[in-house]
């Protein structure tokens, strides 16, 4: 009985491998490379667009490992994994990362974003097409009544940023730079990224007041018109390095946020020992309104991360040529036309 | 052979992404139609859970010891647990976590007592007709295993963050035991014991409430005792959608990789489910025992 039992499970598995189709064999000049890919839509694009290019252009056995900013950003440092980052928001650990770099464990090798990040508290337009005068923050100051917060009806709602994110520092200074607490508006936690859209696509979608920080190019910026509350003071970038990124800052001005810097990070292991793999990271880069456009695409078709690289190589040709190598270019055009 | 054979033949990924808006689309216009309405449903609770968390903060610590610990002796009967509750909370205070335990504190003993309130009813029915067992415990099943965040979500577009939809998914997580076992105690009561409060002439009322109930009691509080529990293993995830606490902490400690900060605050966590597992084993315990000597 036993002995036919286990007949049985190898003979079950014998059929299974006999489907298994070995892999290819990959060119060897650029080994085995692992990409962060992080949870946002242009994230995890431009971590699929790089395992692609990598993969196919240039014979790298390219895979993606799960990230997210600051995990992936201290693994980098302190274990040299994974070998990419491929958009990092560095202004969160900006410390951390000047000594990664200062001590050879990383390279920053180019801007994923050319325009960096932008990143402010905004409130729907449709609000502002109603008091126009919600576009600054004197304005928010005044109307502070219209953004009710719900758990206490006596005071207004700032939907700031989740705990633990870098943006919880700064969103939690400018909110004190800016006095919002006097004006009665208290500071709210959303808890998680998804908690801050599920908040604002709610308040959106209902036609609601909402007041809170967000940061673009995100799908949801790219679907919801939102304007970005004017702080009348100008950006100074000086003292929003000094003081508003800083935990605890003593005394805080307000300031508008200076664009984020939005790095592709490599290890140093990794730019030894495939330069033209960097050469191609150090050219690959996207505007803001470029990813915005995208982005509302992807929303649009509720593409993955996969299927949104498929139809960015199909249809933006020109774009990547100028990142890759001719031959490369050869390549990966052979690669897709199998797709 | 044809591409069947060694691929799934799948649905084409335009109808599904077509079958995907379609639903999230509906979903919305949903939510923009109805949306105020159910969250002015849910207000009083609302009101209630505001109500009871500024209660507990505003209760000095050492009244909110004593009234624990009077708690745990009614219940408990035991001063070794009692030692444990004050010991226990003494410590929470000491390493700064006091506001974020009462937070905490007071939205798990509010849905708690939500999930008996719904649970025990529920129980009592399905053990009333095979029927309706066949019917909830499919659900069940889902509600205990479906991942949290696929209901959060819709949860969140209809109701925004905070506490109630905190408090919807706690209780989605936690009430299935509490059901189940209500019914599985019920369901268990000697045949004898039945007809024997049959042959006095007990309505079905009094049969339920005077018999059923209370023998199938220490099996019930096993249910409230795992309810809890489950309640208080929420509690990270409720703070992903806004819900004040310790799992904010604890949230924070895991972007940051702040590991102590993480540890003490899991610990607190830890603390709160054993202070509330002791307190209500040993109450179940009792009133076995309290049968026991009856039947001894």
């Amino acid at each position: 009985m036993l002995f036919r039992t286990v007949f049985g499970v190898l003979a079950t598995l014998a059929l299974f491998a006999s489907f298994l189709v070995t892999a290819p064999a990959r060119a060897a000049d650029c080994g085995r490379v692992t990409l962060a890919d992080m949870n946002w839509s242009s994230a995890t694009f431009i971590a699929n667009v790089d395992r692609f290019i990598l993969e196919h252009g240039y014979g790298c056995d390219a895979e993606l490992v799960v990230g997210d900013t600051m995990p992936t950003g201290t693994s980098m440092i302190e274990k040299g994994e994974p070998d990419i980052a491929s958009e990092l928001w560095t202004h969160g650990f900006t410390e951390a990362l000047e000594r990664g770099v200062s001590e050879g464990r990383l390279k920053i090798v180019s801007a994923s974003l050319s325009d960096g990040g932008e990143e402010g508290f905004w409130v729907p337009k449709f609000l502002v097409d109603k008091h126009p005068e919600l576009a600054t923050i004197s304005g928010i100051r005044k109307h502070a009544a219209l953004f009710k917060n719900p758990e206490d009806p006596t005071t207004s709602l700032f939907m700031g940023c989740p705990a633990g994110w870098g943006c919880q520092i700064n969103a939690g200074n400018l909110y004190k730079a800016l006095n919002l607490k006097d004006a009665g508006f208290v500071l709210g936690d959303p808890g998680s990224g998804a908690g801050l859209a599920g908040s604002l696509a709610k308040a959106y979608e209902r036609g609601e007041p909402w007041f809170g920080y967000y940061w673009a190019p995100t799908p949801l910026l790219g679907k919801y018109e939102m304007v970005k509350v004017d702080f009348e003071s100008g950006v100074d970038e000086a003292h929003f390095v000094e003081c508003i990124a800083v935990a605890d800052c003593e005394n805080p001005k307000p300031t508008m946020y200076p664009p984020a810097p939005v790095h592709t990070v490599v290890t140093a292991d990794l730019s030894e020992r495939a330069l033209a793999v960097v050469a191609y990271l150090s050219r690959r880069s996207f505007t803001n309104s470029f990813m915005n456009g995208f982005l509302a695409w992807v929303d649009d078709n509720q593409a993955d991360g996969e299927v949104a690289m498929a139809h960015f190589m199909k249809t933006h040709e020109p774009l990547w040529r100028e990142w890759v190598s001719a031959e490369a270019a050869g390549r990966i055009k052979a690669a897709l036309a199998k797709m | 052979m044809g591409d069947w054979w060694r691929e799934f033949p799948e649905m084409d990924r335009e109808t599904l992404v077509a079958l995907r808006k379609a639903l999230d689309g509906g979903y919305r216009e949903f939510s923009r139609s109805y949306g105020a309405e159910i969250e002015a449903f849910f207000d009083p609770l609302l009101y209630f859970l505001v109500w009871f968390e500024k209660l507990l903060l505003a209760t000095p610590w050492w009244l909110v010891i004593i009234v624990l610990c009077g708690f745990a002796w009614m219940a408990s009967r035991s001063w070794k647990i009692i030692l444990g509750t004050v010991i226990a909370f003494l410590l929470i205070g000491w390493f700064g976590m006091w506001e974020d335990t009462m937070r905490t504190m007071s939205i798990i003993i509010v849905c708690t007592l939500i999930a008996i309130a719904l649970g025990v009813p529920i129980g009592i029915l399905m053990a009333r007709s095979g029927r309706t067992q066949a019917v909830v415990t499919p659900v069940l099943d889902v509600m205990q295993t479906m991942p949290a965040f696929v209901y959060l979500i819709p949860v969140v577009m209809l109701l925004g963050i905070g506490k109630v939809p905190g408090v919807i998914a706690v209780v989605i997580y936690a009430i299935p035991p509490v059901i189940r076992l209500t019914n599985l105690g019920i369901r268990l009561v000697d045949r004898d014991v039945m007809e024997a409060a049959d042959s006095f002439g007990a309505s079905p009322w009094q049969r339920l409430v005077r018999v059923q109930v209370p023998l199938a009691m220490p099996t019930i509080m096993a249910g409230i005792n795992q309810t809890i529990m489950m309640a208080l293993a929420m509690v990270v995830i409720a703070s992903m959608i806004g819900v004040k606490g310790l799992g904010q902490p604890v949230l924070k400690s895991i972007t940051n990789q702040y590991f102590t900060l993480g540890l003490l605050n899991g610990l607190a966590i830890v603390a709160l489910a054993i202070v509330f597992d002791r307190i209500s084993q040993a109450y179940g315990r009792r009133m076995q025992a309290y049968r026991e000597r009856l039947e001894g």
